[in-house]
């Protein structure tokens, strides 16, 4: 018994660094579930608070540049009314399938894997989870943990989102990745084999999934990797330039690498998309 | 011995303010954030007993998680760090190193070369920003990602480290 109390005042540094490594990676695996503990909710918010204070002094010198962005956007937006105001009638049935809210980046991060935001609105405020959030230029990410002030978002820069995505010029679905490298890029896999792409086309959203509706701009073909397509048809790279890339093999999988419109390291303002169906769209699809 | 706690303090709170409100928002070449907060662990007053350290710095690590929305995983990495801290000591200074604490930061950073200063350093960065970016990815999948990460965010982070350092001496009387 002596000999072990020695022991244990011997090695007492070696001890606490363990309970304290174990009590910590307790705390992080607690606050890793897809649903949130509510300890890191609650230890947000104190941080948030915080935070949202001293973004003010942020704001005030990037005024100007907001001022501009968003008269700009208010010029394309009254453009669009014009549109519709010179259509002959409205239809009433088809429409408003989604309404927009919105809100204010509190915090972004582009360092991790798993990057996330946070917005500024909340339960409190109609939000919640698997709402899209989207910017002027284009795809932000999806809320995937809410309290009643503020939303966490995971980033479309986060290494298990996963966004249904179309090509635009060929309706060709796939769905959106990111591969954790450079936070100007993401990935499109699951594209048809028959799809025919090439480097500059537009990728929008695909509007399956109904968080976000149909063809909302993410971003543009940068690149097509080739080394992943084994049997091109010969006929087609012969003749054309190597920028065209006809898919005849039989490899279903092939990486095609997209340049974001949105610049995700310059958030400030951003939309929160409501679907008004999705109630309606979940019981159908329990029904199948 | 009371000074010595009010300077630990004024190290805690400006170190934590900084980073989290400052640094992590840095974003240099796109994703990479220097991490000066580890100027605390490296310059801790080596007269306090190694489990008073390692729990200042549990709590250290907890006050910086509460800005990245990221509970445990900086805890973890700085009691890491503050664990192996001792023997990278007695491993680049030597002889030098005295566990006692008579000698304070100055002597350190006057007495030994510049060599001896990167390497105990760097040291320390890599295994705070391996053990942040493994639990972070908490897979093996992303290995080959998490040691390049680990590599380029070490360098920035020593650079800044050492850049706060100089700075914090030539202050301090």
């Amino acid at each position: 018994m002596q000999q072990m109390i020695d022991f244990i005042i011997r090695k007492k540094d070696v001890l606490v660094y363990f309970v304290l490594l174990f009590f910590s990676i307790a705390i992080l695996l607690n606050s890793n579930y897809f649903h949130k503990s509510k300890i890191i909710l609650i230890a947000n918010n104190i941080s948030n608070f915080t935070t949202e204070r001293f973004m003010l002094f942020n704001e005030f010198f990037d005024l100007k540049n907001i001022n501009k962005k968003l008269i700009a956007e208010n010029l394309n937006l009254k453009n669009e009314l014009e549109k519709i105001k010179s259509k002959p009638f409205f239809d009433t049935i088809s429409s408003a399938n989604f309404s927009y809210q919105n809100a204010k980046i509190i915090s972004n991060n582009l360092s991790s894997f798993k990057n996330n935001l946070v917005i500024d609105k909340g339960i409190k405020d109609g939000l919640s989870r698997e709402m899209g959030v989207i910017n002027k230029d284009g795809v932000v990410g999806i809320i995937t943990n809410i309290s009643s002030n503020y939303s966490y978002v995971m980033s479309i820069l986060n290494i298990d989102s996963k966004i249904n995505a179309k090509v635009k010029r060929t309706n060709h679905f796939g769905t959106l990745q990111w591969n954790g490298l450079n936070t100007n890029y993401v990935q499109l896999i699951d594209i048809s084999e028959t799809a025919n792409i090439k480097v500059g086309d537009s990728i929008v959203t695909g509007g399956m999934s109904l968080i976000f509706p149909e063809g909302i701009d993410i971003g543009i073909i940068s690149k097509i990797d080739q080394f992943k397509i084994n049997s091109i048809d010969k006929n087609f790279t012969n003749k054309k330039n190597n920028k065209l890339i006809e898919i005849e093999s039989a490899e279903n999988y092939f990486d095609i690498e997209i340049k974001l419109h949105a610049d995700m390291s310059n958030l400030k303002n951003v939309y929160v998309i409501e679907s008004l169906n999705i109630k309606e769209f979940k019981e159908v699809q329990k029904n199948d | 011995m009371i000074s010595v706690y009010f300077l630990i303090l004024k190290r805690f709170v400006l170190l934590t303010l900084l980073q989290g409100l400052l640094f992590n928002s840095f974003d240099l070449f796109g994703s990479y954030d220097p991490y000066i907060a580890l100027v605390f662990i490296l310059t801790f007053p080596t007269k306090i007993n190694r489990v008073t350290f390692l729990i200042i710095s549990f709590c250290f690590g907890f006050c910086l998680d509460l800005f990245t929305n990221s509970l445990g995983i900086n805890a973890a990495a700085c009691i890491t760090a503050a664990f192996f801290r001792p023997y990278i000591l007695n491993f680049v200074f030597g002889f030098f190193y005295d566990p006692h604490g008579v000698k304070i930061l100055k002597n350190y950073v006057s007495e030994s070369t510049l060599y001896q200063q990167t390497l105990y350093v760097l040291s320390i960065v890599f295994i705070h920003h391996f053990t942040m970016f493994f639990l972070e990815a908490f897979s093996f999948d992303f290995t080959l990602l998490i040691l390049y990460k680990t590599f380029v965010n070490s360098i920035l982070s020593l650079i800044f480290c050492i850049t706060l350092i100089s700075i914090m001496i030539n202050n301090e009387k």
